[in-house]
């Protein structure tokens, strides 16, 4: 996946910097090893029993960390709930909708 | 443990009335069309199966990730439907009139997701917020009736997430 990312994005810079055709590429290698975090949002109807339930199923928190991610969410309407690579980040999302939370990915900062 | 739920070997008993039983029946009918239901234009399917990319140019991992992951995701959940509906039919007769649901090992994530599905998608139709208190519902309301279902799944989930974090390390 992170290689047709790189091609597809060096495809359309192309065709406004036809001489610069080698330099995006370079930009996008760094942009793609950027790593990525998993947010979970907050919504009104998820049982905040459920969610603690989720984090330590999927992730293996402890229920300590698992509430305080729960009560991030809750109270601040999302949380950071793990990182890593763009393959892992795209399966942990996969792995929450499973679940029925509401995740999303994003370059952290 | 909850007072619904028993432990059972791998798995758990769930005790019901009859029209609970009968009202959980119908859950697995109304998600299936749901899920089926690609048109695309279904808040509910929407919260169900959103998308994975919060920047919007990203539009083409997404549509990677979305070919990817959607068809498991969905066949997961039709899995799911199908365990549900064959615990649901093979269940038996309890005491006192109850009907007792015997959920393997397998079928308990299953009906865990079931449940959470259902409260999601009449969640999203009932427009339910955070300060949203359906005890405060006028019982004359044509949405009171969804309401009440919606309360009580909220109710029994919330027994079976019980009785499932009991069981976990802290």
């Amino acid at each position: 996946m992170s290689a047709s990312t790189v091609a597809s994005t060096a495809t359309s810079v192309a065709p406004v910097a036809p001489t610069e055709v080698g330099e995006p590429e370079v930009v996008d290698v760094v942009v793609t090893d950027r790593p990525w975090i998993v947010v979970v949002w907050n919504d009104p109807v998820n049982l905040m029993s459920y969610v603690v339930y989720v984090f330590q199923k999927l992730f293996g928190y402890s229920r300590e960390k698992a509430t305080r991610l729960m009560q991030q969410v809750h109270f601040e309407g999302k949380a950071a709930v793990s990182e890593g690579n763009r393959e892992k980040a795209e399966a942990d999302v996969a792995r929450l909708h499973a679940h029925g939370l509401w995740a999303t990915m994003e370059h952290p900062g | 443990m909850s007072s619904r739920f028993r432990r059972s070997g791998e798995g758990l008993l769930l005790s019901l009335s009859e029209p609970e039983h009968e009202l959980l029946r119908t859950l697995p009918v109304e998600l299936r069309e749901l899920y089926e239901d690609d048109r695309g234009d279904d808040e509910a399917r929407g919260r169900l199966f959103p998308r994975a990319y919060l920047d919007p140019t990203e539009e083409q991992s997404e549509e990677e990730w979305q070919e990817l992951v959607h068809p498991e995701l969905l066949r997961d959940r039709l899995d799911a439907l199908t365990r549900v509906v064959d615990a649901l039919e093979t269940a038996s007769a309890g005491r006192r009139g109850a009907v007792v649901v015997e959920l393997g090992a397998d079928d308990v994530p299953a009906f865990l997701g079931v449940l959470n599905d259902a409260r999601l998608t009449l969640g999203t139709r009932l427009d339910v917020r955070d300060e949203t208190d359906v005890s405060d519902l006028d019982p004359g309301s044509p949405q009171a009736p969804v309401l009440a279902v919606y309360s009580w799944l909220t109710y029994l989930e919330g027994e079976l997430v019980e009785a499932l974090l009991g069981e976990m390390p802290d």
